[in-house]
């Protein structure tokens, strides 16, 4: 492959991470990456079979609220450029793009983990009246984003499938199961942050309610809402009927319709 | 009604904009998405606050944790300007009860519909025509997203004019209102701790021919026993030893690695 189709496929890579950060309009489409990236190869056709293998792949397979899930997208650039560039191999490339799709899922980690600390420095600048540069230092999380996806894409493609393979297999188990642990526990962080901002203690049943409806019974997040609205109307009736009381029926009798 | 607005619509439409051109790239695990809300709010919330102190105090309550699918985050920023706009910096309380309150069920209602219902029933379509080497469901699909799209820049009005509507017309009832948010959001939360948080041990005991694998015990006692036990755990150390969120974080990951190596956890 050329030195432009290596770049203008990193920069493609660049451009999916831009759009699952911020646009959002070719979100999970490994079929359209995939057919982009067979474009700029010279082979539209791979690029569309490629895509599609692997939309078919991802379906249900979502991260949602932070959770991290494979780059099916990413996986798709890949997997087609490798392919086409090896001579329509399309196994290995499939192979090589899943695995850089996998191994992008831990590099996420990191790079949240660095929006963090991008994040605290907003709030600094903040606290110190710098509102431009506030607003400047977002940037940098976006910049971290696409360079997180354009990274392991520039590697995956100059190196080759057998090299990325073999990358993926010499790195310690440890790492990559205690990143792989740690994606999971790190989203603790943040519910812990927010139930000590919210009445914990005060409305801790319905806590448990939630709790309990999705672990025991694995009613899912809307059902939970459902039941949390519930929850909400029948605590507003009852309070607002206790201020309706006849002191306040002047400004009450004209909400109450 | 403490003040008169002082927000048009071009300055609403502005929002949704920068909104759209950060959404969910600033992701961390403390502030989650609040950097995008304080970007996309900023110019904005200076036009409400042009003392810096008020400003300063309104963009720090933004700076809390605020997560919520991106395209319905939109109607609680519209919401909390309206609120922001009408009553100034004494509103601030309310803003972040409203976001808290409401982000989960917003964000049920959206990833159902933007990350499991789109992709699912469009995304099926365009691989299997892909597959045959047709690019016309993938077409399907983009138009869909565009009508998506055309959706999505005016919601952080619709969040504000009906945010105002909602204001005028509950009054003092609003503290119950965003009390009783707060009721809905703990549920949602209590769903999320064992949703979202994810910890198995892989430890074995073996005594002889018995092995007794640790996971088990534990779902015996309860499931999601070990991510109930870290978000207490956390929950103990941010809330009553005031510990820094970056000392979990660090020690999250160590503790992480460690059990690998270890094989307790994996």
């Amino acid at each position: 492959m050329t030195y432009i189709q290596i770049i203008l496929i990193t920069l493609l890579s660049a451009a999916k991470a831009y759009d699952y950060q911020a646009t959002q309009v070719f979100i999970f489409n490994s079929v359209f990456w995939g057919a982009v990236s067979g474009l700029i190869m010279g082979d539209v056709t791979t690029g569309l079979y490629i895509g599609g293998t692997l939309q078919l792949m991802s379906l249900g397979v979502v991260g949602i609220g932070g959770s991290s899930a494979p780059d099916y997208p990413l996986a798709a650039i890949i997997a087609t450029t490798i392919a086409v560039s090896t001579g329509q191999q399309i196994e290995i490339g499939l192979t090589a793009g899943i695995a850089v799709g996998m191994l992008f899922v831990q590099l996420d980690i990191i790079a949240k983990l660095i929006n963090g600390q991008i994040g605290r420095s907003m709030q600094n600048a903040c606290n110190n009246n710098e509102f431009d540069k506030m607003n400047r230092i977002v940037w940098l999380s976006v910049i971290n984003m696409m360079l997180a996806s354009a990274i392991p894409t520039f590697i995956a493609v100059t190196l080759g499938s057998t090299v990325v393979s073999l990358i993926i297999e010499t790195l310690p188990a440890w790492f990559t199961v205690g990143l792989a642990v740690a994606g999971g526990l790190l989203p603790a962080v943040g519910l812990s942050m927010l139930l000590t901002y919210m009445p914990t203690a005060k409305y801790v049943s319905y806590l448990i309610i939630g709790f309990v409806l999705n672990a025991y019974i694995g009613v899912p997040i809307l059902g939970i809402a459902f039941v949390g609205i519930a929850c909400a109307i029948l605590f507003y009736h009852q309070k607002a009927d206790q201020i309706m009381s006849p002191t306040m029926a002047v400004s009450g009798g004209l909400e109450d319709e | 009604m403490n003040r008169e607005p002082v927000l048009t619509k071009k300055d609403l439409r502005k929002v949704a904009y920068r909104w759209i051109s950060v959404s969910i790239a600033t992701y961390g695990y403390e502030l989650q998405l609040a950097p995008s809300v304080v970007y996309s709010l900023s110019p904005a919330l200076r036009k409400i606050y042009p003392n810096d102190e008020e400003y300063k105090k309104s963009l720090n309550n933004h700076f809390k944790y605020f997560n919520c699918m991106p395209w319905l985050a939109k109607i609680l920023l519209g919401a909390s300007l309206a609120i922001e706009d009408t009553q100034g910096i004494d509103g601030v309380d309310a803003v972040q009860d409203l976001k808290v309150g409401l982000m989960g069920p917003l964000s049920g209602i959206g990833d159902t519909i933007g990350w499991v219902m789109i992709p699912t029933i469009f995304g099926s379509i365009a691989a299997y025509m892909a597959v045959e080497g047709s690019i016309i469901g993938l077409v399907i699909w983009l138009i869909i997203n565009a009508v998506f799209w055309a959706i999505r820049v005016k919601l952080v009005e619709i969040g504000y004019y009906q945010g105002v509507k909602f204001i005028t017309k509950f009054g003092e009832k609003i503290n119950i209102f965003t009390e009783a948010a707060s009721i809905l959001g703990l549920t949602v939360v209590g769903c999320l701790v064992s949703s979202v948080v994810n910890l198995k041990t892989s430890y074995t005991f073996v005594s002889g021919d018995v092995t007794l694998a640790l996971q088990d015990q534990f779902d015996a006692i309860m499931p999601s026993l070990l991510p109930v036990a870290v978000v207490g755990l956390m929950y103990y150390l941010l809330k009553v030893k005031k510990v820094k969120m970056n000392w979990i974080i660090l020690g999250t990951l160590v503790i992480s690695i460690l059990g690998a190596a270890l094989g307790i956890f994996g």
